[in-house]
């Protein structure tokens, strides 16, 4: 059984002006789903809507079983579902200690210690960082940040939006070891990805969205070699 | 030159900041300037002085504490005060200002604010009426604590209830995680939903520790001056200009912007004269605008 459902999602800023339009996709316990597509295809605002920061018009969520696709956003985190945003994924004035702290604000308040020690255990760095401001760290410190405090609520599923844009060649390699290893701990993770090569290659299974849509369905393996994808996004990539 | 302007400045630019604390929350958090402010500043006094009336009718005259000019019942109103104007301002969030705020325009708020401000405000004169009242009318000596300066031990007690009423906020909001995440959802809104924020707990807590302390500001006026409908109104601009001044967002910043600007009409109507005090805060507030725009805490968005 998925444990994120997503059914025909309708969604957009505007009413009337839906950017994801009859979007399907779904994600199994501790797989690695990519959604790639060309620019504009919606992706990013169709893992917000799931999230709860772009309001939904039609469709269904639903997160193992349970219906949250009218739920406001800090419910649905509570419900297991964590989302790293692309940009602004940081609170800057907030020193790296207290970015952690405030997400524990969902938890007990005995775990709180302890799962922020687990974080700096998985990302030593932030630990010997953990008094600086955010808003210092560097581009690749930052993401690690970022989904540090997204880990920090034992989350069922996690979803990024294009956690390498921006980083160096080198950073975008640690980013995919650690969501690889991340996966291996059990945890589903939903990735939206510009950077299709370096997605794929963790990916289990992948969508390519046009135009607000679920155009094709695949092994993420597999995809990479398949004509259709190539003509609907991958193409013009590979040739560059 | 007479140094007695310091405690003067001391003690209306203290008044000043606690009441722009409020002011500065609800701007960085809220998204609007609060012209109601000074309003609810004005009806936590006019609530208080109910509630102290209400408990003389009840236990009859109580005497003052020490050499001070008020006993415990206004104490006891004080919290009351806080609590009642706290409640006020859940309601005209939830009557009006909310409503307005989620059709995202902010310049539709600050109007609505302003209009929510004279609709208080006229509802104090119609109540109250504008003749001035007082929590007591004991006259106090002031004494002479060297240099020319001379001090009431209800001026020395009311600073010493701010630096602890600032103390205590400014721990709230660095160690506390209700804290924690009034300064999260200011700095980015949509990052703080996605990490679990209730944002409406949030916006309840800004009103309700920005109303409270508007409320013990206006008592610290009603006692050290007196209470009229209009006392809010006319500490707006300056608590207003000590908001900016300290930086938006900041509470140390809007308590030290206060402190700045308490001072500085202080020194004015000593050195310049009277009439020039309310010209003071407005030419910081400009000065400020043109070679800080941040403010002295206040950070540039990222």
């Amino acid at each position: 059984m998925s444990i994120l459902d997503v059914r025909g999602l309708v969604a957009g800023y505007e009413p009337g002006l839906s950017i994801v339009k009859d979007a399907s996709i779904h994600a199994d316990e501790g797989e690695i789903v990519v959604i790639l597509g060309p620019n504009g295809a919606g992706k990013s605002s169709l893992i917000k809507a799931v999230a709860g920061l772009v309001p939904i018009t039609g469709g269904l969520v639903l997160l193992d079983g349970q219906d949250i696709t009218h739920g406001a956003a800090y419910l649905r985190v509570r419900q297991g579902l964590a989302f790293v945003p692309q940009t602004e994924n940081v609170f800057p004035q907030m020193t790296v200690d207290e970015n952690l702290r405030v997400a524990g604000g969902v938890l007990a308040r005995d775990t709180v210690g302890p799962r922020i020690d687990e974080t700096y255990a998985m990302f030593p760095d932030l630990a010997r960082q953990r008094r600086l401001a955010a808003g210092s760290l560097s581009g690749g410190q930052r993401q690690m940040l970022a989904v540090g405090r997204a880990l920090i609520v034992h989350p069922r599923v996690l979803m990024l939006d294009e956690p390498s844009a921006g980083l160096s060649p080198k950073f975008v390699e640690m980013v995919f070891a650690r969501l690889a290893e991340i996966r291996r701990a059990g945890l589903t993770i939903v990735l939206v990805e510009q950077n299709a090569r370096a997605a794929l290659a963790i990916g289990d299974r992948a969508y390519i969205l046009v135009e607000g849509r679920a155009a094709h369905e695949g092994r993420a393996a597999a995809l990479w070699d398949d004509p259709l994808v190539a003509e609907l996004y991958l193409g013009q990539r590979r040739a560059s | 030159m007479n140094l007695q302007f310091i405690v003067d400045g001391l003690i209306s630019g203290s008044l000043i900041g606690l009441g722009s604390i409020g002011i500065t929350l609800t701007y960085s958090i809220l998204r609007f300037s609060n012209f109601a402010h000074g309003d609810l500043m004005a009806w936590g006094a006019y609530g208080t002085l109910a509630v102290v009336g209400g408990v003389g009718a009840l236990v009859g005259g109580v005497a003052p504490i020490g050499p001070l000019s008020f006993g415990w019942p206004l104490i006891l109103a004080t919290l009351a005060g806080m609590a009642m104007t706290a409640c006020l301002a859940l309601l005209l969030d939830w009557l009006l200002l909310a409503r307005l705020r989620e059709q995202g325009q902010s310049i539709i708020v600050v109007m609505a604010s302003f209009g929510a401000s004279m609709a208080l405000r006229s509802l104090l004169e119609f109540i109250f009426t504008s003749s001035p009242l007082y929590y007591s009318r004991g006259i106090q000596m002031a004494m002479p604590v060297g240099f020319g300066i001379r001090i009431t031990p209800d001026q020395i007690v009311l600073l010493g209830v701010t630096t602890l009423l600032v103390t205590a906020m400014h721990l709230f909001m660095s160690r506390s995680q209700t804290g924690r995440e009034m300064r999260a959802y200011s700095q980015n809104p949509a990052l703080a939903r996605v990490v679990g924020i209730d944002v409406t707990r949030v916006v309840r807590a800004t009103w309700v520790i920005g109303a409270s302390l508007a409320c013990a500001a206006g008592v610290m006026v009603g006692i050290l001056v007196q209470i009229r409908p209009l006392m809010g109104l006319d500490l707006l601009l300056p608590m207003f200009a000590a908001a900016i001044l300290g930086g938006i967002g900041s509470v140390p910043g809007a308590v030290l912007g206060g402190l700045i600007i308490g001072l500085s009409e202080a020194a004015a109507v000593q050195l310049i004269g009277a009439e020039w005090r309310a010209a003071v805060a407005f030419a910081i507030l400009m000065a400020v605008l043109l070679v800080r725009p941040v403010g002295l805490f206040g950070r540039a968005e990222r």
